[in-house]
């Protein structure tokens, strides 16, 4: 038992409105001013900013409602309850496996507390080729500038742990430049579990910052409760429908609840969002909804050093490199984002290739195992065009991604120049991983076997914690399925406010460019329905 | 011949693994309607577990059967919460897998799991593993992986990791 005090259980307490699941049934119907399905990273900034305006708010999760007491550091706990799917949600081929948070604080809640504004060259790419041209530096800085005094982001002061310590000294020795990641942490214990949900509410989370603050502003939050269905007349919403789920997704027999609002919020997440649009039926002359998807393909090298790298201890990637992103154009070949990610024995032992005694022999050396990741910045040429989000027949989401020669390319590139930075940090061995590949023992060897895997899907592990676009924004109704200001070009009353707005991938871990781009948006949208001005910070 | 072109007909494609197994899957289902194993599912992830957990297993054969016990149950609460789609295809993976055609098929072994000895399960799976089929390669995966995630979830399983557990807070 967690000695911390918990702002959410205390919340309870105090009669903040919050219904299904433990929490009480669903009503038949709800009337409020405002719908927002989703409590994740644009869900929650909505949620506070709109709550603020005096608008009665009602906050939509398909996912339970957990707090510190319950956050036990144990991936057991947390995987089945805190992620989609099980943390086993998989591309239509298998072959790309996807976290992403289903809780209250959506990813926000596992996440592991990268924090970066939107990349330039990103933005210049936005204003270029969707026609998004409010999206720059300038004019966005005001608006990250307030998500990061809202939610404490800072440099992180600690020293990092030896994981990331040495993707540091590869790259120095290599003269490849790394920076530090600011983090969403305040008065952060250094523990490394920020994946299954934080013990000590030093996280800042949506689930203790704008969820709170939404609900003691009075709006209402249902729980376990999935937005199955927007209906729709004259290109204007006239209600969400909501079933009640159990924890493993099935409809709760009898729970079901209409939402009438006046207007109408999607940020369930890339993937999420753009089925419930699917789910609806809403327009889509130009065939833009659930398309573009993209993911940042991860793929990932595993070295062992002769000293104790412990990668499940202390705060998880707190350096980077942006190295292979910015030494090539952003319209040429995949370019990679390199970060230390943290290591536990699920993920670990799920992640790494093999079985039975071999298996066992890498297995033994985990406490010496560090481990490097390259994040692929998918959708900005023509040879990477993303995923496609399409419905199963009983309406859930499947994301069909194919990993295609040009991303593949990549990712060997990738693998090349995460093996070349460990064994320049002093790895005994690397190993990338891939079903075919072994333990190399020097960057020589190592460069030539790589140099020759088959980079093939379902051979190179290809993982992915960042889900991106499907409800792209854009200039015009030919390239997006939302404005620039978020609303849906061909809906009056419904908007988006979540990952899936992006037209590419963000090119970076991507929770801050959530907050920072849904700030203005969810500002700008509390003026016109409330006529008032509000502030995230 | 007539299961090599079916076979033929599913590379890559997830469909074909539903159509090979979805008529034996009316028979034997391998997961029940909460998605715990039923005894063929059990069959086939218990030996799926003893060919993966080679070197981490109690030898002891009472130790060892226990713990594959307690691994079963864990894997039936990991199964529990998937969603039902994903359900719906383990458990036509594992019914084509507990019948003699289709571990023949899919992943090349003649022997049930309860008699395979561990070297056979072992090569099956190193094919499948392998193989240029994306179907069986897809099973591959799914067997390794959730026998992976179950196990190493358990605090016992921690110490031939070396991972000294979480933090007290």
């Amino acid at each position: 038992m967690s000695r911390f005090p918990d702002p959410i259980r205390a919340g309870l307490a105090r009669g903040w409105h919050v219904l299904g699941g433990p929490h009480g049934p669903l009503p038949a119907q709800i009337e409020c001013d405002v719908a927002i399905v989703g409590s994740g990273a644009g869900a929650g900034i909505t949620a506070e900013l709109l709550s603020r305006a005096d608008l009665r708010v009602v906050i939509v999760e398909e996912g339970p409602l957990k707090s510190s007491t319950d956050f036990h550091q144990r991936e057991s706990d947390a995987y089945p309850t805190l992620y989609q799917e099980s943390a086993a949600r998989k591309t239509a081929d298998k072959a790309i496996n996807i976290l992403q948070g289903r809780c209250v604080g959506g990813s926000t809640t596992v996440n592991w507390t990268s924090s970066f504004r939107t990349p330039a060259p990103t933005l210049t790419y936005w204003r270029e080729r969707f026609g998004l041209a409010d999206m720059s530096e300038q004019t966005l800085a005001p608006w990250f500038e307030q998500a990061e005094r809202r939610l404490g982001i800072e440099r992180w002061l600690m020293p990092p742990n030896e994981n990331n310590d040495l993707l540091r000294r590869g790259a120095t020795r290599l003269q490849i430049a790394t920076g530090e990641i600011q983090r969403n942490v305040r008065a952060c214990w250094n523990l490394g579990s920020c994946g299954m949900g934080c013990p000590t509410n030093a996280k800042q989370s949506m689930l203790v910052t704008t969820i709170p603050a939404a609900l003691e502003a009075g709006a209402q939050l249902l729980v376990q409760t999935r937005a199955q269905r927007l209906e729709h007349a004259q290109g204007h919403i006239t209600g969400l429908q909501c079933v009640a789920v159990r924890n493993d997704g099935q409809p709760d027999a009898g729970g079901a609840t209409r939402i009438v609002a006046r207007h109408y919020v999607v940020a369930g997440g890339a993937i999420n969002s753009p089925a419930l649009l699917l789910r609806s039926a809403l327009p889509d002359p130009h065939q833009r909804l659930g398309r573009r998807t993209f993911l940042h393909p991860v793929v990932i090298s595993a070295a062992v050093f002769e000293q104790p790298v412990e990668g499940w201890k202390g705060a998880p990637q707190t350096l980077y490199s942006d190295h292979f992103l910015q030494t090539q154009p952003i319209d040429g070949p995949i370019g990679y984002k390199l970060e230390a990610p943290p290591l536990h024995p699920v993920i670990f032992t799920s992640t790494l290739p093999g079985f039975g005694r071999a298996q066992t022999e890498l297995l033994a050396q985990f406490p010496n195992t560090q481990a490097l990741l390259a994040l692929l910045r998918d959708g900005f040429h023509e040879q990477s065009p993303g995923g496609r989000v399409s419905l199963r027949d009983d309406g859930s989401p499947l994301l069909d991604y194919p990993l295609n020669d040009f991303v593949m390319a990549g990712a060997r590139r990738a693998l090349l120049s995460m093996a070349e930075i460990q064994f320049a940090a002093g790895a005994r061995t690397v190993l990338p991983v891939h079903e075919m590949a072994q333990a190399y023992t020097s960057w020589p060897q190592a460069r030539a076997a790589i140099a020759a895997l088959p980079m093939k899907p379902l051979l190179t592990r290809v993982v992915s914690a960042h889900v991106m676009g499907g409800c792209g924004m854009a200039g015009d109704p030919q390239r997006g399925v939302v404005r620039p200001d978020g609303r849906h070009w061909q809906i009056d009353n419904l908007s988006v406010h979540d990952g899936s707005l992006f037209p590419t991938s963000v090119g970076a871990n991507p929770q801050l460019s959530i907050y920072g781009i849904v700030n203005r948006l969810a500002t700008q949208l509390a003026h016109a329905l409330a006529g008032r001005e509000v502030a995230l910070a | 011949m007539r299961r090599r072109t079916l076979l033929q007909l599913g590379i890559g494609s997830a469909v074909a693994l539903a159509a090979i197994g979805g008529g034996i899957a009316l028979l034997l289902p391998a997961l029940d309607g909460d998605g715990r194993l039923t005894a063929s599912g059990r069959a086939v992830m218990r030996g799926v577990a003893r060919a993966v957990l080679d070197g981490v297993l109690p030898v002891d054969p009472g130790a060892r059967d226990s713990a594959l016990a307690a691994h079963l149950r864990r894997l039936d609460d990991t199964l529990g919460a998937f969603p039902s789609a994903t359900r719906g295809e383990l458990s036509q993976l594992l019914s084509l897998l507990a019948t003699a055609p289709g571990r023949l098929a899919l992943a090349g072994l003649r022997p049930s799991w309860d008699m395979a000895d561990v070297a056979a399960m072992q090569q099956a799976l190193q094919d499948m593993r392998s193989s240029t089929l994306s179907v069986r390669q897809q099973a591959y995966h799914a067997l390794r992986d959730l026998t992976n995630a179950a196990w190493f979830a358990d605090p016992g399983a921690w110490p031939a990791l070396g991972y000294d557990g979480p933090v007290t807070v």
